[in-house]
């Protein structure tokens, strides 16, 4: 157990200061020698990592850039790979077996811009001050309104944790794999991969099984796009979507909500500081951030190609689960291609189950100051691995209830994510122009006007869906 | 992105590199030697030295105190809206 519970009342803390100070040049170096702990070994061995490719890049211009990039990417690769989660890839499915080839196709290049425009600031925000998300909303904020930012935190991360349960047993239903067996293997996965106590080792098998999102793409291929109009969609974002106005907000918010919600910003900022990245990596972090973007983007709008045929076909859609989708979609796709396509709902599903519960852990650990770190071993941070697997296996257990209304769950999550959103981009844009926290590295005036921009479009979009829900009738609904 | 202003703390001691090179050169980091793991990292990423630090309190201004109001009472508000809405699905499905 981490015996920083046991820490004298916030008067007796030192002020921190965004600093680039070496720990061994520190005055308190001395007095920190004979605390060091098994997380701050395991960073540092990271960093070392990190130190050699950026000595030996000197030495070789070609591969020592990429060993350097090697090193420094996951966090960004992972929040977005994370966010094209189950429901995410059923709100796209949608899109495309709604409207086909169209408006939504840029529409969703343009939310994956508003995404990376958010989450480069959790990256600088991280970097510089080697804090969490939810640790520095209590402290610079204090807990009244870190208690608020944690609710909405808490209810979106567990109806999203739900949903994607819900996609796991969906995705390998197609194969006929029963309830208990899916979901319980998907929880053995989750432990698996927590258990090798190590950020690292964490981080890479993480990576290794969201790189299958891109399953996406074959199930694109074998559905045959039209990919003249998709380019010419691309890049007129014609034809507009015909039909119900309120059917239309409804997708656009679940579009944006499959792209920006608040457990992003807070599982990004945690990984920074738990790889140990520093000011001098936040290009690198960047630029992870838009790997993460281009990657998620892509299988987003393979998800949308390879539901067309039910577009093109007159198959409604609306009330698809995962499973169904894949039965719909295999008299056009094959079974190959609609094996893929429940495939890559379940890996949604299983590398989201992953990330979002260990975002809710980051900041349970965060705010109530227990060791949070997947550096940490269990005896050290039991809380921390508890609440990982606490929220894991309450998820999972509800998708197994019979007759639970998992359709409910279904509706509401994505919306929920972006009516919680505003709020949570307000604390990031108040903390990332915090001069006392964030030095140098401060918004500029242009990551500003994106960083509000975003925030009233959000507001906007919200507001129309809650018009549209209290006056069905002026929507033609 | 990130402004360019200078602060009065970040960035003020640019030792980082220097220590960190010499570490860089070993084939091996020695990690029982507690030198080479504070010359990894910044002075604000040992955990003992982070326990001991806090960024305290900010004074919100009162603009910014009503844009949080603001918000949070739109989203309350919003999912009020919401559970309307799925009740009225729910209601609506066969």
């Amino acid at each position: 157990m981490d015996d920083s519970r046991n820490k004298p009342e916030v008067s007796a803390y030192r002020p921190a200061h965004p600093t680039t100070e070496s720990a061994a040049a520190s005055p308190v170096a001395s007095d920190l020698i004979g605390l060091l702990t098994h997380e701050d070994l395991d960073r540092a061995r990271d960093r070392w990592q990190v130190a050699r490719a950026r000595w030996r890049e000197h030495g070789s211009k070609t591969f020592g850039g990429f060993r350097l990039l090697w090193l420094l990417i996951g966090p960004g690769v992972l929040v977005f790979l994370g966010e094209n989660d189950a429901p995410s890839m059923l709100s796209y499915s949608a899109t495309g077996a709604r409207f086909g080839i169209g408006f939504f196709m840029p529409f969703i290049i343009l939310t994956f811009l508003m995404g990376y425009i958010v989450q480069e600031m959790t990256v600088r925000l991280g970097a510089v001050t080697h804090r969490g998300h939810a640790e520095l909303i209590f402290d610079r904020f204090g807990k009244f309104w870190g208690f608020f930012a944690m609710g909405d935190l808490v209810l979106g991360n567990f109806l999203t944790l739900v949903t994607e349960f819900i996609g796991v047993r969906a995705g390998l239903g197609f194969f006929g794999v029963r309830p208990v067996f899916a979901v319980g293997g998907a929880l053995v996965i989750v432990v698996g991969v927590i258990a090798t106590g190590r950020y690292w080792t964490w981080e890479r098998i993480t990576m290794g099984l969201a790189i299958f999102n891109g399953l996406f793409i074959p199930a694109a291929i074998l559905a045959h796009p039209d990919w003249r109009a998709t380019g010419h969609a691309l890049l007129t974002w014609m034809p507009l979507p015909g039909g119900s106005r309120y059917e239309i907000l409804v997708l656009i918010l679940a579009d944006i909500g499959a792209t920006v919600t608040p457990w992003m910003l807070f599982f990004q900022q945690s990984a920074v500081v738990d790889k140990g990245m520093q000011p001098r990596d936040i290009n690198a972090g960047r630029l992870d951030t838009f790997l993460g973007v281009l990657l998620a983007t892509v299988f987003a709008i393979a998800a949308v190609l390879a539901t067309v045929p039910l577009f093109h076909h007159g198959i409604g859609a609306g009330d698809f689960q995962a499973a169904q989708f894949a039965q719909a979609l295999e008299p056009w796709i094959g079974h190959v291609g609609a094996s893929l396509f429940a495939l890559g709902i379940f890996e949604a599903g299983m590398v989201a189950a992953i990330t979002i519960s260990t975002s809710s852990a980051y900041a349970f650990g965060e705010v109530f100051q227990t060791g949070h770190s997947l550096n940490r071993p269990l005896r050290e941070a039991w809380p921390f691995y508890l609440t990982l697997l606490g929220s894991a296996c309450a998820a999972a257990a509800l998708v197994l209830i019979p007759r639970f209304p998992l359709e409910f769950v279904v509706l509401t999550v994505n919306v929920i994510a972006v009516l919680a959103m505003p709020p949570a981009l307000a604390f990031l844009l108040l903390l990332v122009n915090d001069r006392e926290v964030m030095g140098e590295y401060v918004n500029g005036v242009w990551a500003n006007v994106a960083g509000v921009a975003v925030t009233v479009l959000l507001v906007c979009a919200g507001i129309g869906f809650g018009v549209a829900t209290v006056f069905p009738k002026w929507f033609g609904s | 992105m990130d402004g360019k202003a200078k602060s009065d703390h970040a960035g003020s001691n640019t030792n980082t590199p220097q220590l960190e090179l010499t570490t860089a050169g070993s084939e091996r980091p020695n990690l029982k030697d507690p030198s080479v793991v504070l010359s990894l990292l910044e002075a604000d990423q040992v955990v003992a030295a982070k326990r001991q630090t806090r960024f305290g309190r900010r004074n919100l201004s009162f603009a910014a105190r009503m844009l949080l109001w603001g918000l949070r009472i739109y989203v309350i508000a919003m999912l009020v809206v919401v559970l309307i809405s799925v009740l009225g699905a729910i209601h609506a499905s066969p």
